[in-house]
């Protein structure tokens, strides 16, 4: 489990993230997307225990890493960007230096440098040095490096750049692999990628969280009304005419003509209803063959540049208000606090007056029945 | 620590630079042994080590240049400060790497010893004082260059800020006082090679040594919060 508390990373007036939050719960495989320079890098490295954030609190399987980094850190199995690798170590050398590094105790250390160069298929170049080997195998032998030793979380930033499609489907497959039981975070600009591995996305953009969602809602949420792509044949050209009689329609357009004598349109309609149904009829009526029919699907991508795009930039003027008013705020809310403490402070004082107000009148209650009983007894 | 010092160790025998650092400082020492000792028939071991400081000097920022500055230029300190390891354990895995090397090309000078043994009769006490401070010297060296070179990611201004600063130990104690406890040059051959071991000198060493592996942990964890 990973959580990020109100993380935020600030270099003098600059924000490489902002007051983020975010939750990775065991077993989730969670994409994470933004453009460049957006802070992808700068979370990873923050949740590994690289830098320290300047407000904030992250925990990695409960641990703090601020207070219990040697502990956090060992959950972690983390493939930087860029791949950076001992160049005068072989790949076998290497990932047992990673596993060294990572605490593997000496009787298991063989099996599980075993086990992550057979992942990875590196076995063939197990014994080469590390700058012979190409950008692919390079990619290889830093995964192997992140997942020697089963660590709980992985965290792969950009896992798959650089590799040929075989490699990458190969790599995909071992990070579905890992599924069951591990946490996965990874970045990637690659978003069919992350929409076929990753069960929820986060989108951070200028520092900031977008949005934290399935890439399915995400696609949903995102999309406006329905569009349709139809392949006709239409001799007559009368396709026009079913912008009359379905007032849905908003407008039809010309895709292509195509060698057959067929036609492409891209229909876009005024609403999210399903209008398939209408137009068939309508084009049955005006003797149009429909050949394809095809909703418009919204993917990640769309959805992914609905949402980061027209994001206010925001001026130091405005980052120094929105700071001021924070600031401001967390004022408040210590002298809330700071009122509240003394109002309770007083209301104990008063209870304990009535309280002890109350003791000595029962005192006194009790000496007068005693001299009363007394008296009564002389009589 | 013990996985960063074996890495470190094994970085320095399979990559020219171990064997360039002892080779430059034994052929160096070797000429100033045939000129000065062997060609005039002195037969004074410790006397070739007025020369060695020196050139330690020069050769020494050859080992410590990169303990640092190369993990930061390729992208390797990531992988060793995301791990579990300590920063303390880092840094003295890298420390004892290179002492490890000093320590072999200090051993190989016993060779002048033993030649000079066999013509005539030089003082072993002297000898092994010499060597003794001959080591605490470069090893207060290697914290001051690592020191330098987890600063810098460029090993080339690792290298030369490391002349720079062991310069400044050596000539500054002559411009004004404030460099007079960090004259080491001084401090070994007025105590080590004259066969005395004086605790002064072997305690402004070891603080040496421990003032610049400290300064590095603290250099590096303060990194953390402004990378």
């Amino acid at each position: 489990m990973i959580k990020v508390k109100n993380v935020t990373k600030k270099y003098d007036n600059f924000y490489a993230v902002r007051n983020i939050n975010f939750e990775i719960k065991d077993g989730e495989i969670v994409g994470f997307l933004g453009r460049n320079g957006a802070g992808k890098t700068t979370t990873m490295n923050l949740i590994t225990g690289f830098i320290e954030p300047t407000e904030g609190e992250i925990f990695v399987n409960g641990f703090n890493i601020d207070i219990k980094p040697k502990k956090a850190k060992a959950q972690i199995g983390y493939m930087p960007e860029g791949t950076p690798l001992y160049t005068d170590l072989t790949v076998r050398e290497f990932v047992n230096y990673m596993a060294e590094l990572k605490l593997v105790p000496k009787k298991e250390r063989r099996t599980a440098v075993d086990e992550a160069i057979k992942a990875t298929g590196l076995e063939k170049v197990q014994d080469n040095l590390t700058r012979n080997l190409s950008r692919g195998y390079k990619q290889r032998v830093s995964f192997a490096g992140a997942i020697v030793g089963n660590p709980k979380i992985l965290i792969l930033d950009e896992p798959t750049v650089g590799l040929d499609p075989k490699q990458v489907i190969e790599i995909r497959e071992l990070i579905k692999s890992f599924r069951k039981d591990h946490t996965v975070l990874i970045s990637s600009h690659i978003l069919s990628e992350i929409s076929q591995l990753c069960e929820r996305v986060i989108i951070i953009d200028k520092g900031e969280i977008v949005a934290v969602d399935t890439p399915s809602n995400l696609e949903s949420k995102t999309s406006g009304n329905l569009c349709l792509d139809i392949v006709v044949d239409d001799l007559n050209n009368s396709i026009m005419t079913l912008k009359d009689n379905i007032e849905e329609i908003e407008e039809i357009k010309l895709l292509e003509t195509k060698e057959d004598s067929t036609k492409e349109y891209i229909i876009t309609t005024s609403s999210t209803n399903d209008i398939r149904k209408k137009i068939f009829a309508e084009c049955s009526k005006a003797e149009i063959s429909i050949l394809e029919m095809k909703k418009y699907e919204n993917s990640l991508e769309d959805a992914f540049i609905k949402l980061v795009e027209d994001r206010p930039e925001y001026s130091q003027k405005e980052v120094n208000k929105m700071q001021y008013e924070k600031e401001i705020e967390e004022i408040r809310a210590e002298m809330d606090n700071k009122r509240l403490e003394k109002e309770n402070r007083k209301q104990a004082i008063k209870e304990e007056k009535a309280r002890k107000k109350a003791e000595k009148e029962a005192k006194k209650d009790a000496k007068k029945s005693e001299e009363n009983n007394e008296e009564g007894g002389n009589k | 620590m013990f996985a960063v010092y074996k890495k470190e160790l094994k970085t320095y025998v399979c990559t020219p630079i171990g064997y360039v650092f002892i080779g430059l400082f034994l052929l160096i020492l070797s000429l100033m042994f045939y000129v000065g000792i062997f060609s005039s028939q002195y037969i004074n071991f410790e006397y070739l080590f007025y020369d060695g400081t020196t050139i330690i000097l020069f050769t020494l920022p050859l080992l410590t240049m990169r303990l640092f500055s190369e993990e930061r230029k390729n992208g390797t300190d990531q992988l060793l400060f995301t791990s579990p390891r300590s920063i303390t354990s880092i840094v003295l895995g890298k420390f004892f790497a290179a002492v490890t090397i000093v320590l072999i090309a200090e051993l190989f000078t016993l060779m002048y010893f033993f030649i000079l043994n066999y013509f005539g009769n030089p003082s072993l006490p002297i000898a092994l004082t010499t060597l003794l401070g001959f080591f605490l010297f470069c090893i207060s060296g290697i914290a001051i260059g690592m020191f330098v070179s987890s600063i810098t990611e460029n090993q080339i201004i690792s290298a030369f800020a490391t002349i720079g600063v062991f310069l400044l130990m050596l000539f500054g104690p002559q411009l004004t006082n404030l460099f007079k406890p960090f004259y080491t040059v001084y401090f070994f051959q007025e105590s080590f090679l004259t066969g005395l071991v004086k605790l002064k000198s072997v305690i402004l060493f070891i603080a040496l040594t421990v003032l610049f592996i400290l300064l590095t942990i603290i250099g590096l964890q303060k990194r953390k919060s402004l990378k």
